[in-house]
């Protein structure tokens, strides 16, 4: 199995971008190649989290999770820090998460990243391609947060969670 | 009377739930298969441009677009009644394959494994595709690898996993390149090997499960199946085959246009679920199975050396005509070694490579019918237009449709046998769902919504009140 050199960080977008914000993973990764133009990085998009990410998760060193989050005030910026967990009882695959997958990386392939999620509060789940106002305007923030992120490597990652201000 | 209802069955696309009936001793009297979900495409699509209806269509499934897109563009080409390219047909054929393998490996590996390879009445909580991460990795590895390869064929035609719109009316909008070709050719050999060495996983647990193999809906049936002229497997073209329970041809190379002559559709009172039956028997008679099972009765050979070799030694050990909805699994497998092969085969072709792969039409006939094998099952679109190329009227029947009946049946089979009311346990309803999985349905298509919510067992009393209840994975 061909390895990643150590370095690569690997970006994976998902959620549903048929929902409105439930895209916002979606939208970031489409502004993230000037922003990101010489890094390592490997961008995927996906509906959800499955079995399959663990692999290339596995390959890398750093991982960035972006998401949509139902909770918090609508454009607020969450950077928080994965620690792997073993699938609790009654998960499934609809229900794999950024945890889960660090560990089954480990579990399967060896070797996990570091890892975050950075997450926006939705305002709306709505049928919709656009993103809602507010959380278009956090995009550039945390394309800006992705890039230092990708820039520092895990030496930036965040303790527990932090919130990022807005403009 | 009694009743124990699961509910929703899990481990399957999309929902239904099952009701069991038990009498005061304990004892199974019936068995319902509920489809709960209603979709409503052929109705919402009236009205749309006819060369729509792929990329509408499609969104009926996240896990087999690609027969979607196929069945309705075939249709679409009847409706401008052209012959499409032959590359178009070849890429056509491979993006199917590679449809085949991914939600072949999604089946067996995800869904129907832990069963097999943790065992019917293991923990619960543990009994899915994580708990076989955590017990079986090297199982789930290649689980995950043989997925993977499916949909990198698929990206790698089609440019998307899901949804892609590469595939058109009158052919693909896209030749093939080169690199890709190449790249889908050199991961055939590792993407083989693990197929092998599921069968001979499968192959050798099959003793343990001598029980469910004689319970889980053995019984005669008729079986359906795309053949080619010599009777050969099919999964992209052909016409259909229906064989009786004891395996005589009943009709053969029925066009894609004539299906209504032999399909009829009843309506079930419990589910939103249509029963298609084979006409000439009439309903419910004309109880029929499609699927890796009834194409595997159906066919004389997979017409690739290598699941030709599995093929005999399939028949050997499970008979002339199998009929123990278990051997789903088995038929599965193999169908993957045979998608792997006639890749290949397609990879090679001096033709595939042409970069004429799409003809033009407008609006040259007002009806159209397109039959594909989907992983499930036979798959037919069938659409009337108006001269402005608008849908008037659309008739989806879906591989689980063709099952329910089946699927009915051996639900009661399996209850009757596992199930005893006095003396509930987890692992007897597992059975219920796990021959269900077997069928490995994709209700969401079959309906015309996806989810998960633990299973729920509950056992009533006659007065209607929960007297027990189980909850699982």
């Amino acid at each position: 199995m061909k390895r990643r050199k150590p370095g690569k960080t690997l970006i994976v977008g998902y959620g549903n971008p048929l929902r409105s914000d439930d895209g916002f993973g979606w939208h970031v990764t489409r502004n993230l190649v000037p922003a990101l133009a010489g890094c390592e990085v490997e961008v995927m998009t996906c509906h959800q989290l499955t079995p399959e990410i663990a692999e290339p998760l596995s390959r890398c060193q750093f991982a960035i999770f972006l998401d949509a989050d139902s909770r918090g005030s609508p454009g607020e910026i969450h950077c928080r820090k994965v620690h792997p967990a073993s699938p609790q009882p009654g998960a499934f695959t609809h229900g794999c998460t950024p945890a889960h997958l660090l560990a089954s990386a480990e579990k399967l392939y060896g070797s996990r990243p570091q890892a975050v999620t950075l997450t926006v509060s939705a305002q709306t789940f709505a049928f919709g391609e656009k993103l809602s106002p507010v959380v278009s305007a956090a995009l550039a923030g945390v394309v800006e947060q992705i890039r230092h992120l990708v820039g520092a490597g895990h030496s930036r990652l965040p303790k527990r969670s932090a919130t990022l201000e807005r403009d | 009377m009694r009743k124990i209802t699961i509910d929703p069955v899990t481990r399957i696309e999309g929902h239904a739930r099952i009701t069991i009936q038990l009498d005061e001793g304990g004892h199974v009297t019936g068995t319902q298969f509920h489809v709960t979900q209603v979709r409503g495409f052929e109705k919402f699509t009236e009205g749309r441009p006819y060369y729509e209806m792929p990329s509408i269509t499609a969104r009926i499934c996240g896990i087999c677009p690609i027969s979607h897109l196929l069945a309705s563009s075939k249709a679409c080409d009847a409706i401008m009644s052209v012959r499409i390219p032959e590359t178009a047909a070849l890429l056509r054929e491979v993006l199917h394959c590679g449809q085949f393998v991914q939600s072949h490996a999604l089946s067996f590996f995800h869904l129907s494994a832990p069963d097999i390879l943790l065992g019917m009445d293991s923990d619960p909580a543990r009994r899915n595709v994580l708990g076989l991460l955590a017990k079986q990795p090297d199982i789930a590895r290649d689980g995950i690898a043989l997925r993977k390869f499916g949909q990198q064929v698929i990206e790698g035609l089609a440019k998307e996993r899901i949804h892609p719109s590469w595939t058109v009316p009158g052919g693909v909008n896209a030749p093939l390149e080169p690199a890709v070709r190449d790249r889908i050719l050199a991961g055939l050999p590792e993407a083989k090997a693990v197929v092998y060495r599921a069968l001979k996983l499968f192959k050798g647990v099959l003793d343990q499960f001598k029980e469910e193999i004689e319970h889980f809906g053995n019984a005669p049936s008729m079986y359906a199946g795309l053949v080619d002229a010599s009777g050969k497997l099919q999964l992209y073209d052909g016409g259909i085959r229906f064989k009786d329970p004891e395996g005589k041809t009943v009709v053969d190379h029925v066009p894609a246009c004539d299906y209504a002559k032999y399909i009829g559709e009843a309506v079930l009172p419990f589910s939103y679920l249509k029963a298609p039956y084979f006409k000439p028997l009439g309903y419910p008679a004309g109880v029929y199975r499609v699927g890796p099972l009834a194409r595997l009765n159906v066919v004389k050979s997979c017409g690739t050396p290598e699941a030709d070799a599995e093929f005999s030694e399939y028949h050997q050990r499970c008979g002339k005509i199998v009929t123990s909805s278990f051997h789903f699994h088995y038929a599965r497998l193999i169908e993957t070694l045979y998608g792997l092969e006639r890749m290949e085969v397609l990879l090679n072709h001096p033709a595939i490579l042409d970069r004429q792969v799409r003809a033009h039409a407008g609006v040259n006939s007002l009806e159209g019918v397109g039959v594909a094998e989907a992983p499930r099952g036979i798959l037919i679109h069938h659409y009337k237009v108006n001269e402005q190329g608008a849908i008037t009227w659309a008739n989806l029947i879906i591989a689980t449709g063709h099952n329910n009946l089946a699927i009915n049946r051996s639900v009661e089979q399996v209850a009757r046998h596992f199930v005893d009311g006095k003396r509930l346990k987890e692992g007897m309803l597992n059975r219920v769902s796990a021959v269900v999985r077997a069928y490995d349905p994709c209700l969401s298509c079959s309906t015309h919504a996806s989810g998960q919510i633990p299973l729920r067992i509950q056992l009533l009393g006659a007065d209607g009140a929960v007297v027990d209840e189980l909850k699982s994975a």
